[in-house]
C-alpha cells in the first residue's frame, strides 16, 4: 500500500526562481491495485512518480509504502521509464540478469530467471542481441523484463508506451494488462493519453496544470479482464472517455 | 559504393606522404643538401629495417615502452578511479575540481627537473613525468563523462536494491566508458611523446636517448631512425587502442 | 552545486594555494631529498624575475612563442575549416596528421638545428608545429559541424564557395576554433620549454636546466613555479578573450589536448 501524503516539489530555475511542480498531492493506493496519474504534459506527475520512487526527494509531505517511510529507491519498488533505461553496453539478457545477480542471486538461477521473463514478454531468441540492434517496443519489453526480475511489489510505469507507434503501443498495453491481471501488482501508472488510463486501471488520478495538483480521482468500474475490442464498444468505457476528456479540456 | 570511397580516401591519403618522400629523395638526389645533414630515405629505411631486427636496438625500445606503459597504466587507474570519485562524492569533486582546473594548463613536462631530483634519473622519474601528463586528459574526460550519464540509467540500478557506491561502479562508469576511452587515447598519445622527450632530457637508454646520441656524433641517419620508430609505435598503438575501443563499445550507439 | 559563493576564481586561488601549502608541509614534514620547501623556492622568484638576463631569455621565449603561436594558426584554421568542408582535402590531410601526431615536436630540435641552427629560427619552426595539430584537429572538427541548411541559404543568395568559407564556416566554427587555439597555446609553452630543455642555448627552459646542472636547487623549483603561473596566466587570459569572443556558445567543455 501506498500513501502519498500531503506532498509538494519546489525546483529552482536558473534564474534563482522557485518552481512550484505539484502541489500539496494527497493519495493514497491500495495493494494490487492498478492507478493512473493523467494529466497535460509539465503537470509534475513524472515528479510525483519519482518521488514515490524514492529518485527525488520532495520539498515537503511524505510518502510511505507499507508503512514505511521512502527514503531512497528501494527493490520494493521498480521503475519503467519512457526512455527505456537499458544498459547499452550489457545484452538483452546481461540487463535482465543485472538486478538478481546485484542482490546475489547465483549465474546459472539469474539465468533462468531471465530467460523465462524473456519468454514471458515475447523476446525469445533476442537473449545475445544488444539494446541497440532492437526497436523501441522491444527495448520497452526489456526494460519491463529487468524490472520484473527481482520481483518489485509495485511498478512505477513513467509514459512507458510514450515513445512507441500507435500500434506496438497497443500490443505493449494488451500484455501488460495480461500480465498485470495475472499476479496483479500494484502499479502507478503515468500517461497523457485518455484512452491508455482508462483501459488499464482501475482508477484514474486526473491532475491540473502547473502546478499539479489532484482535480478528480474517476473509479473505472469495467469487468477483467477487459479486452480491447470489447472496451471499446462497450457504452461505459466511452462515458469514462468522453467524462475525463472534457474534464481536461475545461482546464484549456 | 561504401567500400570504394573509402579505398579512394585511403589512396588520396598517401599522396601527401608520398609527396614528401619523393620531395626528400629529389633533394637528396639533386645533391642540394650534404647527406651529413639530410641523408637519402633508402639510408634512413634500410637503417631502419636493420635496427629493428637488432636486439640492441630492441632493448632501448623496451626500455621506452615500459617507462611509457608504467606511466599510462598509472594514470589510467588514478584518473578514472578520481574521476568517478568526483562524480560520486561532493567532497572529492569540490576538492579535485579547482585542482585539476589549476594544473591543467601546467606545461607538466616542466616538473621533469622535480621529479629527478626527488626521483632520480632511473625509471622512477620517466614514468612520474608520463603520469602527471597523461592523468589529466583522462581524469577530466572521466569526470565529464561520468558526470552527463542518464540518470535513469543509474535509478534503473538503484532500484534493483544496488548501492550508490556499486551502481558508480557498475552502472556510471561504464556507461560513460567513451568518453573515457577517448581520455585514455589523448593519455596514451602524449605517454608517448612525453616518455620520449624525458628520454632526450636525460637518459642513459630508450630511444629518445638514442636520438640524442646520434645527434651528438653527428649520425644523421640513426636521428632519423627513433623519431620514425616512436611515430610506427604510436600508430600502432592507436590501431590497438581502436580494436580494443571498437570491442568495447559494441553495444553503444555509433558515433561519427 | 559545489560553487563557492561570490567571488568567481575564488576556488582555484584556493586550490593554489592549498598546493603550495601541501607542498610546503611534504618538504619539511616528510622531508623528501631533493624537495625544498615551497617558502624556499618562491623566495627565489623575486629574485629571477628582477635579474635582467634572465628577464631578456624569458621576452626570448615568450616572442618565439608568440610568433610560433600566431604562425600555426594562421596556417591551421584555413587548412582545417577546408577539411572539415571537403571530404577530400580530409582524406588528404588526415593519414599525414597521424603520422605526425604520436611525434614529440620538440623532438625535431637536433635535426632541425643541423638545417637551421640553433638560433630563434629552429625552435619557432618547432613551436609553429606543436601549434598547429591541435589547432588544425579542431578546427576541422568546426568546420565539420557546421549546419549544412545555413551553406545551402548562402549559396542560394548567390555567395561563392571562398566567401561561404570565410563568412559562414569560420564563424559558425569559431568556438570550436578557440578551442583548438587554447589547447595550441599550452601546446606552444610546453613546446617551448622542452625544445630549450634540449636546445640548451637560451630561454627558460636553459635557464632551468642550467641551474639543475649548478645544483641551484631552489632556483630549478622557482622556475618550476614561473613556468606553472605563466602557463596559468595564459590560459585565462586566453579563456577570457575566447568568451569575449563567442560568449553566444557553450561554455567551453572541450578536453585539453594535451603535450607535445
Amino acid at each position: 500500500m501506498i500513501a502519498i501524503d500531503a506532498v509538494s516539489k519546489e525546483f529552482e530555475t536558473k534564474g534563482g526562481r522557485r518552481h512550484l511542480a505539484i502541489d500539496d498531492i494527497g493519495l493514497a493506493v491500495a495493494d494490487g491495485e492498478f492507478v493512473s496519474i493523467l494529466g497535460p504534459s509539465g503537470c509534475g506527475k513524472s515528479t510525483l512518480l519519482y518521488i514515490v520512487g524514492g529518485f527525488v526527494p520532495p520539498s515537503r509531505g511524505s510518502v510511505t509504502v507499507g508503512g514505511k517511510p521512502v527514503t531512497g529507491p528501494g527493490p520494493d519498488r521498480g521503475p519503467v521509464f519512457q526512455e527505456f533505461a537499458l544498459f547499452p553496453w550489457k545484452t538483452v539478457l546481461g540487463n535482465v540478469m543485472y538486478g538478481l545477480q546485484q542482490q546475489g542471486v547465483g549465474r546459472t538461477q539469474a539465468r533462468e530467471r531471465a530467460r523465462a521473463l524473456l519468454a514471458m514478454v515475447h523476446l525469445e531468441g533476442y537473449e545475445s542481441f544488444y539494446p541497440k540492434e532492437l526497436s523501441g517496443g522491444m527495448k520497452q519489453r526489456v526494460a519491463i523484463a529487468r524490472t520484473l526480475a527481482y520481483r518489485p511489489s509495485i511498478l512505477l510505469m513513467d509514459e512507458p508506451f510514450g515513445a512507441l507507434d500507435a500500434h506496438t503501443r497497443t500490443r505493449l498495453q494488451n500484455d501488460l494488462t495480461e500480465i498485470w491481471e495475472r499476479d496483479r501488482k500494484t502499479v502507478l501508472f503515468v500517461t497523457h493519453s485518455v484512452e491508455e488510463a482508462v483501459f488499464l486501471s482501475d482508477r484514474v488520478v486526473v491532475m491540473t496544470r502547473s502546478p499539479g495538483r489532484i482535480k478528480e480521482i474517476v473509479t473505472i468500474d469495467l469487468p477483467r479482464p477487459r479486452d480491447r475490442v470489447t472496451l471499446l464498444l462497450e457504452r461505459r468505457y466511452q462515458d469514462h472517455v468522453v467524462a475525463i476528456e472534457r474534464m481536461m479540456d475545461a482546464q484549456e | 559504393m561504401i567500400r570504394a570511397g573509402r579505398l579512394a580516401d585511403t589512396l588520396i591519403g598517401l599522396v601527401p606522404i608520398a609527396l614528401i618522400l619523393l620531395a626528400w629523395q629529389a633533394v637528396h638526389s639533386a645533391g642540394l643538401a650534404p647527406p651529413a645533414l639530410l641523408p637519402s630515405p633508402a639510408a634512413v629505411f634500410t637503417r631502419l629495417a636493420q635496427q629493428l631486427g637488432s636486439p640492441a636496438y630492441l632493448e632501448h625500445a623496451a626500455a621506452t615502452l615500459y617507462r611509457l606503459f608504467a606511466g599510462f597504466g598509472l594514470a589510467l587507474a588514478v584518473g578514472v578511479a578520481l574521476g568517478v570519485a568526483a562524480t560520486g562524492s561532493r567532497a572529492v569533486g569540490a576538492v579535485t575540481g579547482p585542482i585539476v582546473r589549476v594544473l591543467a594548463p601546467v606545461p607538466k613536462i616542466a616538473l621533469y627537473p622535480a621529479f629527478i631530483l626527488t626521483l632520480g634519473f632511473d625509471d622512477a622519474s620517466k614514468i612520474a613525468a608520463v603520469f602527471v601528463d597523461a592523468v589529466f586528459p583522462i581524469l577530466i574526460a572521466t569526470r565529464q563523462g561520468t558526470a552527463v550519464v542518464e540518470p535513469k540509467l543509474a535509478w534503473s540500478a538503484r532500484a534493483a536494491g544496488v548501492s550508490p557506491a556499486r551502481c558508480l561502479v557498475t552502472v556510471v562508469l561504464p556507461a560513460a566508458l567513451p568518453s573515457v576511452l577517448t581520455g585514455a587515447r589523448i593519455g596514451l598519445v602524449i605517454s608517448c611523446i612525453v616518455v620520449f622527450l624525458a628520454e632526450m632530457i636525460t637518459s642513459t637508454d630508450g630511444l629518445g636517448h638514442l636520438l640524442v646520441r646520434a645527434a651528438r656524433n653527428f649520425q644523421t641517419v640513426d636521428m632519423f631512425v627513433p623519431l620514425i620508430t616512436i611515430s610506427l609505435l604510436g600508430l600502432t598503438l592507436n590501431a590497438a587502442f581502436n580494436a580494443l575501443r571498437a570491442r568495447l563499445l559494441r553495444g553503444f550507439p555509433e558515433e561519427s | 552545486m559545489t560553487r563557492l559563493p561570490g567571488i568567481p576564481g575564488l576556488a582555484p586561488l584556493v586550490a593554489f594555494a592549498g598546493l603550495l601549502a601541501g607542498w610546503e608541509v611534504a618538504a619539511r614534514g616528510i622531508g623528501i631529498d631533493g624537495l625544498p620547501p615551497a617558502s624556499r623556492a618562491l623566495a627565489e622568484v623575486p629574485g629571477i624575475l628582477a635579474d635582467p638576463e634572465s628577464l631578456i631569455n624569458i621576452g626570448a621565449s615568450l616572442y618565439r612563442m608568440a610568433l610560433g603561436f600566431a604562425l600555426g594558426v594562421a596556417v591551421a584554421v584555413p587548412v582545417g575549416l577546408m577539411m572539415g568542408r571537403s571530404r577530400h582535402v580530409a582524406a588528404f590531410f588526415n593519414p599525414l596528421l597521424m603520422v605526425i601526431y604520436p611525434v614529440p615536436k620538440a623532438a625535431l630540435m637536433p635535426i632541425i638545428m643541423l638545417w637551421l641552427g640553433v638560433g630563434d629560427a629552429s625552435k619557432t619552426l618547432v613551436i609553429f608545429l606543436g601549434v598547429s595539430l591541435p589547432v588544425v584537429y579542431h578546427s576541422y572538427q568546426g568546420g565539420r559541424a557546421v549546419e549544412e541548411k545555413m551553406l545551402w541559404s548562402a549559396a542560394a543568395m548567390g555567395m561563392g564557395a571562398p566567401a561561404r568559407l570565410l563568412r559562414i564556416v569560420l564563424p559558425a566554427a569559431l568556438p570550436e576554433i578557440l578551442v583548438g587555439c587554447r589547447t595550441g597555446l599550452v601546446l606552444a609553452l610546453i613546446t617551448m620549454v622542452t625544445s630549450e630543455m634540449i636546445a640548451r642555448q637560451s630561454g627558460v627552459g636553459n635557464i632551468l636546466f642550467n641551474s639543475l646542472d649548478m645544483a641551484q636547487y631552489d632556483t630549478v623549483y622557482a622556475m618550476i613555479v614561473i613556468i606553472g603561473v605563466l602557463g596559468l596566466a595564459l590560459d585565462a587570459a586566453f579563456e577570457r578573450l575566447r568568451a569575449a569572443l563567442v560568449g553566444w556558445a557553450e561554455p567551453s567543455q572541450a578536453l585539453m589536448v594535451g603535450t607535445t
